[in-house]
């Protein structure tokens, strides 16, 4: 028995059906690079995907075009998200692509790591060439999106800090085509507008969207720039190549304002402290001087010749006063000794000897007797009592031994 | 931005300066005098040149 045969167009449509019917083939994200890419007149897109082992031809319609962002280039990595069926016509299945991205993640990160490594040994990150940032800027310079939260954070932060600050502001466009050259743009403008300081940045977003920041005419261009750049790009998180060639990174752009104003408030009150320090200083050398004035004026006045004549004076009286006081004490201290003898001397007087009894013998001659030898019989003596004399006469001695 | 007027960063350097000789003994009183004096009209000159009036931010436009 003969087996059934189709025609092709049969089997095409059979397996355009088993495509079609298909859950995941119907929404599919496909990466690989870019080969064979041509725009049609149409606006149609052919371009072939490939990856290093295989190939897939892949159409994008000009009524899909919307998905596609940038100008697709051979040698691209992209991510491709569409369908894939049969063209029933060629019996051949190839990708309907409704959306195309760079793949991010892959491509850009190399991108961005040989552009470092290339202006990092270029010496564009060098950190000779990093300008200071002045601690006191008047005109600040701002390269960012006129609408967005960056400048919005920049300018309230900077007017908290010092309203006096004049804030330019060039509008650049921060992401998508044409970014990098309106950033360029900014920053050679502002540099010749006399800034001085200039912040660079945006606010935070993918690596995508912040991928300006990772240009090599940016990254250039700040180098460039003779007026010192703060770079404020994303999040902290966020490092771009802008960031390294930059004078200064600030994590954010808030930050990229804390670091450009001063705070008036501050400034105001180092002023007023060199005002006391000024007065201070002064006051305490004119007292310096007028103390040493004080000891010089001292030790003259103790040099003076009638100074001299006064302090020997003075110690002249005290000498005399010392001699007088010290003649005083003696004469009192003798007087004292007299008052001693004179106790002494009354109890060794004859007087009171005769009170208690005794009496005195002497002869006519006024002797005195004071033996049996001095006196003969018959001789006057006069022996004396406490109130008077009694004249006698001597009838006879006896020797006696007194102990 | 370099040459023209002193800006405060300079200022501040040299009223630091001015402190520094004043604290020294070296220093006579006349030299003093003149150093106090140039340090007031450093400060002065600083407070003058904060121009302290709020300002709007410039949108720049080309073309």
């Amino acid at each position: 028995m003969r087996e059934k045969a189709y025609w092709v167009s049969e089997i095409n449509r059979y397996i355009k059906h088993i495509f079609d019917s298909d859950f995941a083939l119907g929404r599919i994200y496909i990466k690989g690079e870019v080969s064979n890419c041509k725009y049609h007149s149409s606006g149609h897109i052919y371009f072939t995907l490939k990856d290093n082992q295989s190939q897939l031809s892949c159409i994008m319609f000009a009524s899909n075009r919307s998905g596609l962002a940038f100008e697709l280039q051979e040698g691209q990595s992209i991510v491709v998200f569409g369908n894939i069926t049969t063209y029933e016509k060629e019996g051949k299945y190839q990708l309907y692509a409704k959306e195309i991205k760079l793949d991010g993640a892959g491509v850009l990160f190399e991108k961005y790591m040989q552009l470092k490594k290339d202006l990092e040994e270029e010496g564009l990150f060098a950190s000779e060439y990093k300008q200071p940032i002045p601690t006191f800027s008047k005109k600040i310079g701002i390269v960012t999106a006129i609408t967005g939260a960056a400048i919005h954070d920049i300018q309230s932060i900077a007017t908290r800090r010092n309203p006096y600050i004049q804030l330019y502001l060039y509008p650049a466009q921060v992401q998508g085509q044409g970014a990098a050259e309106t950033i360029v743009r900014g920053i050679q403008v502002l540099d010749q507008m006399d800034m001085d300081v200039i912040i660079v940045g945006r606010g935070g977003g993918s690596i995508e969207d912040l991928w300006a920041f990772n240009e090599e005419m940016v990254a250039r261009a700040i180098f460039e720039c003779c007026t010192p750049i703060i770079s404020a790009v994303g999040h902290e998180t966020d490092v771009t190549i802008a960031d390294f060639v930059a004078d200064l990174r600030a994590p954010t752009p808030s930050a990229a304002a804390e670091l450009a104003v001063a705070d008036i408030r501050e400034v105001m009150l180092q002023l007023k402290e060199y005002e006391k320090a000024l007065l201070e200083k002064m006051t305490g050398k004119i007292q310096n001087y007028r103390n040493r004035l004080e000891n010089r004026k001292l030790r003259l006045e103790h040099a003076n010749p009638i100074t001299q004549l006064q302090q020997k004076r003075q110690y002249l009286l005290g000498l005399e006063e010392k001699l007088e006081n010290s003649m005083n004490n003696k004469l009192k201290q003798e007087k004292y000794r007299l008052a001693i003898f004179s106790e002494r001397l009354e109890g060794l007087s004859p007087l009171r000897k005769l009170q208690q009894g005794y009496a005195y013998l002497t002869d006519a001659k006024q002797n005195a007797i004071k033996s049996i030898k001095n006196v003969k019989e018959k001789e006057t003596i006069i022996v004396s009592v406490i109130d008077g004399d009694i004249i006698a006469n001597v009838e006879n001695t006896i020797d006696r031994t007194r102990k | 931005m370099a040459g023209k007027s002193k800006t405060l960063e300079d200022s501040f350097a040299a009223l630091e300066q001015i402190l520094e000789k004043l604290e020294t003994e070296e220093v006579s009183l006349e030299d003093s005098f003149k150093l106090y004096q140039d340090g007031m009209k450093l400060i002065k000159k600083c407070n003058q040149s904060i121009d302290k009036v709020e300002k709007e931010l410039v949108v720049i436009s080309e073309e």
